[in-house]
């Protein structure tokens, strides 16, 4: 193989690497939720990116056609991400899960009044 | 073939009825009588060869070889009758039914049902081999249940027709044991050779006991004395059943089999002496009851029983002349009894009313039905010129012969000729009560004729009464004599059949029997007035009640001693025993635990995921309490599992294993939502303390066992696989092949239960409205935005990719991981999320709202591939694979088991979707209130509207405390 390739391919594998590792740090090392949702959405999709990139050269060098199976992987996995992320962002402003940062005041005036009734019973 | 196709056309057409309804109300009544023209039909030519008495046996295919059973079909003249009788009558019932039923009543559910029992009644008269026989009989105790619960909201019909099955379901489970014996005795289930050793058969030792359980079945199903009570109960059927099963058909069965076998069992004394006596009780019995029964039906079928009594006795007395008798009655009774039921069912049709102490002077309103009653009812009197009179006079000239042998010769014909009189007696009662007797009046409806269709079949039958009684010998000579000739398997006696023998006993038994009704039915009210004294007292039904319900009683108090509704218990006791099993098993045998094979090197990653289901195992136990979290856990195992699947280099499993957990966690979100979130402390130490040793002890055990038996070597069956994979299956993927080629039948199994366990759950959750929570546990409202946007419009982007990856996977399945069951599970996956991101409503309006469709074809689908092999004649479920070139897109390869694969595959998605979807409906409809306007709009209302959980659950589940 040649050996630019696979200078090319070595950096992108570890670079993969260390993005899903850093990102998995940050999940564990973060202080409050909102910090550490950061940690696997942003590092470790672009860690997976990078190894997908990698996957895609590699495969796709070895004379058996382009490889597209990571193509679609990313598609997967570029739509799955944000959602989630979004979906638990929002799961725990509802929860008002303690922040580092005080929630903007906007939004929490939207949701008292949106559960008024809930807050007069208690 | 043709006896073969004969049986099982009305199955094809019962099939085709519950369709047509689509086409029309009435067009499933056309499907009925085109099955049966179309059954008939293929009768004829065979009728021809049988009428010039030839016995034609078929043999169909082989059943069970190894214990000697065929498929085998029979017709000679005794079943040419009852295949007559069952076709010819059966189409007059299709046809009187048609006018007979209610528009608020379902026509293709009826005459499926009928068709159902049609097909069964000419299976039990064709079949040569006796346990397919049985088959059939059985099958008519089922669909006869069916037909008498027609009428589902009606309570006795449900009651009426439960004990017919009890009581008839159980005779036959006596006649399997009679048949068993009888097959050793003869040494083979072909009928032929059973009627060839009838001599050998009484010798035997067994005779007796064979001979009882046979007879249980018989008079079980041919409701003989002390058995009658369920004819009567049965009388909630519509009334072109009772005309047709209880009357004419079903009620024979039993009776067709005391002829069948006549040749074989008769002529011993304990023939004779149980067969003629039960016949005699019931005859008198039922002769007795009839006569003071108000209800039409009810007279009629307690007639119905008293004549059935007589043809068995007849067949008791065993002698040639007695078994002309009895088969000619057969065909008589039939059809003067049929005709009477739907006479019965036009009366009740027309006034409201069965009840005779309300019906009378009917001959006003409908003077052509009083006349029809009239021949019909002097027919089962046995008035001369009517068929009626010729076969009773030869049964009281039997009775007389028969009593010449015995001690007191005048007893026999003194006894039946009191049964005559009550039996001319009810028959008076029905014509002249109903259509005599003063002026109507009080009537629920007024009466007037009915429509020509429930006419006809009623002329039909009526008009084969008169001319049978008038030109006997013409008209029933030819069918009698070979009816008779095989019955008997011998040449036939002598006998004329004219209606003017001269003066002798039987005559003057006869002129006696109409003379003493007449006298008895003037007297009618004396005897009412006497007879209510007596009510209820000696009621059989009673005394079969009164068993039924200690028997229940006896059940559920042995079930509540051993299971006293403690899932706790019920999983102690289990562990437990299997434990003790298990440990015995060591115990016992000194076998070392661990084997000869050395132990693979440990992997840090193995030994890693093998940490974290550890883990996450033992946080599931130590955190059950939080459900939700709990959930979270377990599922983490199942995640291990699938690395695992990975690791072990099974992708199908690990594919199966991912989809199948997120599946799984899905439902239980949806199911959690309506419990609490967190389980209450709910035993004490010390009880928590003897689970925990029993847990560890079960599963240290279940890891010892595997240790065992992985350290052991031995060659598994998968190696065989492995290697007849491609050469015999046609694919590389050895997972696949199992499934759906080596062990297709299994998987045929397995998808039929899921169908089978996804409409149960569906039938289960159908219209069920839960009350949910409206707050979690702390007092947190749910967040109002069910649906968000941002998940709502990636998700719809989603599926035509998930799609197209599972289609992918079911097509490349053969060869390379896949196949029906995992794609199915993906197409699930990705459909499941469309309905959580966008909610059930609005997808079900963008897919497919009922996914029965999908289940039932995706059944059919497999099914009819496995039933395509038979058409190339290789057994069910072969698989043939060929290799096609397509230009472009180069050699591909097509194997008949992905056409089954597609079946697992639909049936996959369509069971998975059901029950989400209606799980998620449950949900739906208690979502409604809080998003309402009005409920946001005034909080202080509130807490009267919203109860508190615990409230709410109460009402949801009574057993929570």
């Amino acid at each position: 193989m040649n050996i630019l390739l696979e200078i090319l391919l070595s950096v992108l594998i570890v670079a993969g690497a260390s993005f899903t590792f850093i990102g998995s740090l940050g999940l564990a090392r973060l202080r409050d939720f909102y910090t550490r949702l950061h940690g696997p959405t942003k590092g470790t999709t672009l860690g997976v990116g990078c190894l997908l990139i990698a996957s895609a050269i590699f495969f796709s060098t070895r004379d058996e056609g382009i490889s597209l199976h990571e193509g679609l992987i990313t598609l997967f996995l570029f739509i799955t991400a944000p959602i989630s992320a979004h979906l638990l962002a929002k799961a725990a402003l509802h929860l008002k899960v303690e922040s580092l940062v005080p929630l903007p005041d906007e939004a929490i005036e939207r949701k008292n009044k949106q559960h008024q009734k809930y807050h007069s019973v208690d | 073939m043709g006896l073969a196709y004969l049986t099982f056309i009305p199955f094809i057409g019962a099939a085709f009825t519950t369709v047509s309804t689509r086409l029309g109300r009435y067009s499933s009544a056309w499907v009925a009588v085109i099955t049966a023209a179309a059954s008939l039909s293929l009768l004829l030519p065979l009728a021809h060869d049988v009428m010039a008495g030839q016995t034609i046996i078929q043999h169909a295919s082989q059943w069970v070889p190894s214990l000697g059973l065929n498929i085998a079909f029979r017709l000679d003249g005794l079943s040419l009758l009852f295949t007559l009788m069952i076709l010819l009558i059966g189409l007059v019932v299709i046809i009187y039914a048609r006018y007979y039923l209610s528009p608020r009543d379902s026509m293709g559910r009826f005459y499926a049902y009928l068709l159902l029992f049609m097909g069964s009644m000419l299976g039990i008269v064709l079949s040569e081999n006796i346990i397919q026989l049985l088959i059939f009989w059985e099958l008519t105790s089922l669909s006869s249940f069916l037909l008498i619960s027609y009428w589902q909201q009606r309570e006795e019909a449900s009651r009426g027709a439960r004990m017919a099955l009890t009581i008839t379901g159980g005779g036959g489970l006596a006649m399997l044991g009679g048949f068993l014996l009888l097959g050793k005795i003869a040494g083979s289930y072909e009928l032929s050779s059973i009627l060839e050793s009838g001599d050998m058969i009484r010798q035997h030792a067994l005779y007796p006991y064979m001979l009882i359980l046979i007879l249980l079945g018989v008079f079980t199903k041919s409701a003989q004395f002390p058995f009658h009570f369920w004819l009567p109960n049965a009388m909630a059927a519509p009334t072109p059943v009772s005309s047709y099963l209880h009357s004419a058909t079903m009620v024979k069965a039993g009776i067709f089999l005391l002829a069948r076998f006549f040749p074989a069992l008769s002529g011993t004394p304990e023939w004779t002496w149980i067969v003629t006596l039960t016949g005699l009780i019931t005859f008198l019995t039922g002769a007795y009851i009839a006569l003071f029964k108000h209800d039409m039906k009810a007279l009629l079928a307690y007639s119905t029983i008293s004549h059935l009594g007589l043809i068995v006795m007849l067949f008791g007395i065993g002698t040639p002349l007695a078994v002309v008798a009895a088969v000619f009655h057969i065909m008589n009774h039939a059809i003067f009894k049929a005709s009477l039921f739907m006479l019965a069912g036009i009366v009740d049709h027309e006034t409201g009313t069965r009840d005779m102490r309300q019906l009378r002077g009917l001959r006003k309103y409908m003077p052509y039905t009083a006349l029809l009653t009239m021949i019909a009812a002097a027919s089962m009197a046995g008035i001369p010129f009517l068929n009626g009179f010729l076969s009773k006079e030869m049964f009281f000239a039997e009775t007389v012969e028969h009593g010449n042998s015995m001690a007191l010769p005048w007893l026999l014909p003194l006894i039946v000729t009191a049964g005559g009189i009550f039996a001319a007696a009810y028959s008076i009662r029905i014509a002249h009560n109903v259509f005599f007797n003063g002026k109507a009046e009080d009537l629920p409806k007024i009466p007037h004729e009915p429509s020509r269709g429930m006419q006809i079949p009623v002329e039909i039958l009526v008009g084969l009464c008169l001319l049978t009684g008038i030109f006997p010998a013409q008209i029933a000579g030819p069918m009698l004599s070979v009816a008779v000739t095989s019955t008997l398997q011998t040449t036939a006696p002598d006998y004329q059949l004219a209606i003017w023998h001269g003066v002798n006993p039987a005559l003057i038994m006869s002129m006696v029997a109409v003379a003493g009704g007449i006298l008895v039915y003037r007297s009618r009210e004396a005897l009412f007035t006497l007879q209510s004294r007596f009510d209820g007292m000696f009621e059989a039904k009673r005394i079969y009640n009164g068993a039924i319900r200690r028997l229940f009683n006896w059940s559920s108090s042995i079930t509540m001693n051993v299971d006293n509704l403690s899932q706790k218990r019920m999983l102690w006791l289990l562990f437990v025993a299997s434990i003790v099993m298990g440990a015995s098993g060591f115990i016992v045998h000194d076998a070392p635990l661990a084997g000869a094979r050395t132990m693979l090197p440990v992997d840090p990653m193995s030994a890693m995921v093998a940490f974290i289901m550890i883990a996450a195992a033992i946080s599931t136990v130590v955190m059950h309490q939080q459900r939700f979290t709990a959930l979270v856990l377990v599922s983490a195992v199942g995640l291990g599992v699938a690395l695992t699947f990975i690791k072990f280099s099974a992708p199908d499993l690990a594919l199966t294993q991912l989809s199948v957990e997120f599946i799984t966690v899905v439902l239980l979100l949806l199911a959690l939502f309506f419990l609490p979130q967190r389980t209450p402390d709910e035993s004490d130490r010390l009880r928590q303390g003897r689970d925990i040793v029993i847990a560890l002890l079960a599963g240290s055990g279940v890891a010892a066992l595997s240790y065992a038996v992985l350290t052991r070597e031995y060659s598994t069956i998968g190696d065989y696989f492995i290697s007849n994979s491609v050469s015999g299956g046609g694919g590389a993927n050895v997972v696949n092949v199992l499934l759906v080629d080596f062990r297709g039948f299994d998987t045929m199994g397995e998808i039929t239960v899921l169908a089978l366990a996804g409409i149960g759950i569906y039938a289960m959750l159908d219209k069920l409205k839960l009350l949910s929570p409206q707050q979690d546990e702390d007092g947190r409202p749910w967040n109002p935005d069910t649906h968000p946007v941002v998940m709502a419009t990636f998700s719809r982007l989603l599926l035509p990719l998930a799609l197209m990856v599972s289609i992918f996977i079911l097509l490349r399945g053969h060869n390379l991981p896949g196949g029906g069951f995992i794609a199915g599970l993906v197409t699930s996956v990705a459909l499941i999320v469309q309905y959580l991101a966008n909610g059930v409503e609005w997808t079900r309006t963008k897919l497919p709202a009922n996914t029965h469709p999908l289940i039932g074809s995706g059944l059919l689908i497999a099914a009819s591939t496995g039933v395509a092999s038979w058409y190339f004649s290789y057994p069910f479920l072969t698989s043939t694979f060929h290799h096609f070139h397509i230009p472009l897109l180069g050699d591909l390869e097509l194997a008949s088991a992905m056409a089954f694969d597609l079946g697992v595959y639909l049936v996959v998605v369509g069971t998975s979707l059901l029950i989400l979807i209606n799980l998620g409906l449950i949900h739906q409809v208690s979502y409604q209130p809080r998003i309402t306007k009005k409920n946001l709009a005034s909080p202080t209302t509130d807490s009267d509207t919203t109860p508190s959980r615990s409230a709410a659950l109460k009402k949801v589940l009574p057993w929570k405390r």
